[in-house]
């Protein structure tokens, strides 16, 4: 069976948070997984601290991964779904994945 | 800023309605408490006379009250205590005439919070060396500084501040002065107060031979469950204050005692963990040379100085290490950035289950606590 590294919803409604997992494919998003490697919260924060609120600054999200573990996971074959690809692409990973559209 | 003492006289806002027309008050009364007195008059027709207490209360006003009515700029309108035994009543900071244990504490004046502000971010001088110029708790300071730095940015944005209110209190309540040039600070509040520390609380009976000399030091090894202390090592200290310098300098050269969860650092003396360490060392000066003055100041403010300048490279230390296991991303064409952090998960971080309440991510099979009473979920604490 196919291993993959996935994100497995917590958190409440409105108010997701995401552990990013390995998991047998076919296994259930809330099931237990192989290993949990990290966590994503796709709820963007405002920096905080700022004494000046007129500078216009991102907001970011926080990504917690353990590279070392993700890239065993990587070397046996363990295949990122498409969010997870994402995620592995900015932390320099994998390849970032060839857009199949184009942006106007 | 010209301070905020008026010389017009602010009249209560609530003795108005105290002392308007009864008639419309009583009959308010009557129609909204049912009580049993007013149910077996509800046939009569002559108005209700007055209660026995509410006849004394508008007595009361229009004699004792009366000098209440206005107050003194700049001092209390707190009503008069009843003479103690000793006859003496001027005892302008109890509010509560039959609460003696409240005591009105005193708040900052407008001078005194923006000298504070001029002082640590125009003069760039450290919060602990403000704290004790001022005597103001050095976490009154940081909060001064940040809601003075709001107050800034509100009037620059033009937003509206509640001034008259702020005039109002600050009139009303007692406040501790700027000194003027050339006069001494008083104190605002302790600054180096201690709070009890948990495994104090403990009552240990712990025999001491006579012939051995036992310390603060001592005390707090006892009390943390540490050995004792290799008698070489606890000859060179002389006073539990020369335990100081090395703890700020390096706070992991604390020991460590326990296994496991229950590993903790051994407790230290008071004298190392109140806010204000130096004043012991300063005050130990000044008995020991009471002529040098300028030199027991000098050589305080040298170690004052390396002192905060190894806590600045401390707090640096961490901020670069912290920095480091961040990777920050800025992906093109994204509204937002990405921090990707390091975490480890590994059997120590997780536990052996993979469920330790310390381990990042959140938690299988174990139910979350969000909900239950009792939790606190805004924040508690503001990061420095």
């Amino acid at each position: 069976m196919v291993l993959r590294i996935r994100l497995a919803r917590f958190g409440n409604k409105h108010t997701p948070f995401y552990n990013i997992v390995v998991a047998q494919a076919r296994s259930a998003r809330g099931a237990k997984p192989v290993e949990v490697i990290g966590t994503y919260n796709p709820i963007p924060k405002k920096p905080t601290n700022l004494y000046d609120d007129s500078t216009h600054v991102r907001p970011y999200k926080e990504i917690a991964l353990d590279r070392a573990r993700a890239k065993y996971w990587l070397g046996v074959g363990a295949q990122p779904s498409d969010p997870v690809w994402k995620l592995m692409s900015m932390a320099g990973l994998v390849e970032q994945k060839p857009t199949t559209f184009h942006k106007a | 800023m010209a301070p905020r003492i008026q010389s017009r006289r602010l009249s209560n806002a609530l003795l108005p309605y105290l002392t308007s027309s009864q008639s419309s008050s009583t009959s308010s009364i009557s129609s909204t408490c049912p009580s049993s007195k007013l149910f077996s008059r509800q046939f009569s027709s002559t108005a209700a006379s007055q209660t026995r207490l509410r006849r004394h209360m508008f007595q009361w006003l229009s004699t004792e009250g009366a000098a209440l009515k206005h107050h003194i700029p700049g001092e209390t309108n707190y009503l008069p205590s009843r003479p103690d035994r000793d006859g003496n009543s001027n005892e302008s900071s109890r509010p509560f005439p039959g609460n003696r244990n409240f005591v009105s504490e005193s708040v900052l004046s407008e001078d005194l919070r923006n000298e504070v502000y001029v002082r640590v971010v125009e003069k760039k001088k450290s919060l602990r060396a403000v704290s004790v110029e001022l005597g103001i708790d050095m976490k009154r300071i940081a909060a001064v500084v940040r809601l003075v730095e709001m107050e800034r940015r509100q009037r620059a944005q033009g937003k509206p501040l509640s001034l008259p209110y702020a005039r109002a209190v600050h009139e009303m309540i007692p406040t501790t002065a700027l000194a003027q040039e050339g006069e001494r600070q008083p104190y605002h509040e302790p600054i180096n107060d201690l709070p009890a520390h948990p495994s104090t609380g403990a009552q240990i009976f712990y025999p001491v031979p006579e012939s051995r000399s036992f310390t603060r030091v001592d005390a707090g090894r006892v009390f943390s469950g540490a050995p004792t202390l290799e008698k070489a090592v606890a000859d060179k200290i002389s006073h539990p204050s020369d335990l100081v310098d090395e703890i700020i300098e390096n706070p992991n050269s604390i020991e460590w005692v326990g296994k496991g969860e229950k590993a903790r650092q051994v407790l230290q003396p008071a004298d190392v963990r109140i806010p204000h360490p130096q004043l012991i060392k300063l005050e130990i000066d000044r008995k020991a040379f009471p002529n040098e003055r300028r030199a027991v100041t000098q050589r305080h403010a040298e170690r004052l100085e390396k002192q905060e300048a190894a806590e600045q490279q401390r707090r640096e230390r961490a901020q670069a290490r912290r920095e480091k296991s961040i990777q920050h991303v800025e992906p093109e064409g994204s509204r937002f950035d990405y921090r990707i952090q390091d975490a480890k998960f590994t059997r120590e971080t997780v536990g052996a289950d993979g469920r330790a309440p310390w381990a990042p991510g959140r938690r299988y099979g174990v139910p979350a606590d969000d909900r239950k009473r009792g939790m606190v979920k805004i924040p508690t604490r503001v990061e420095a």
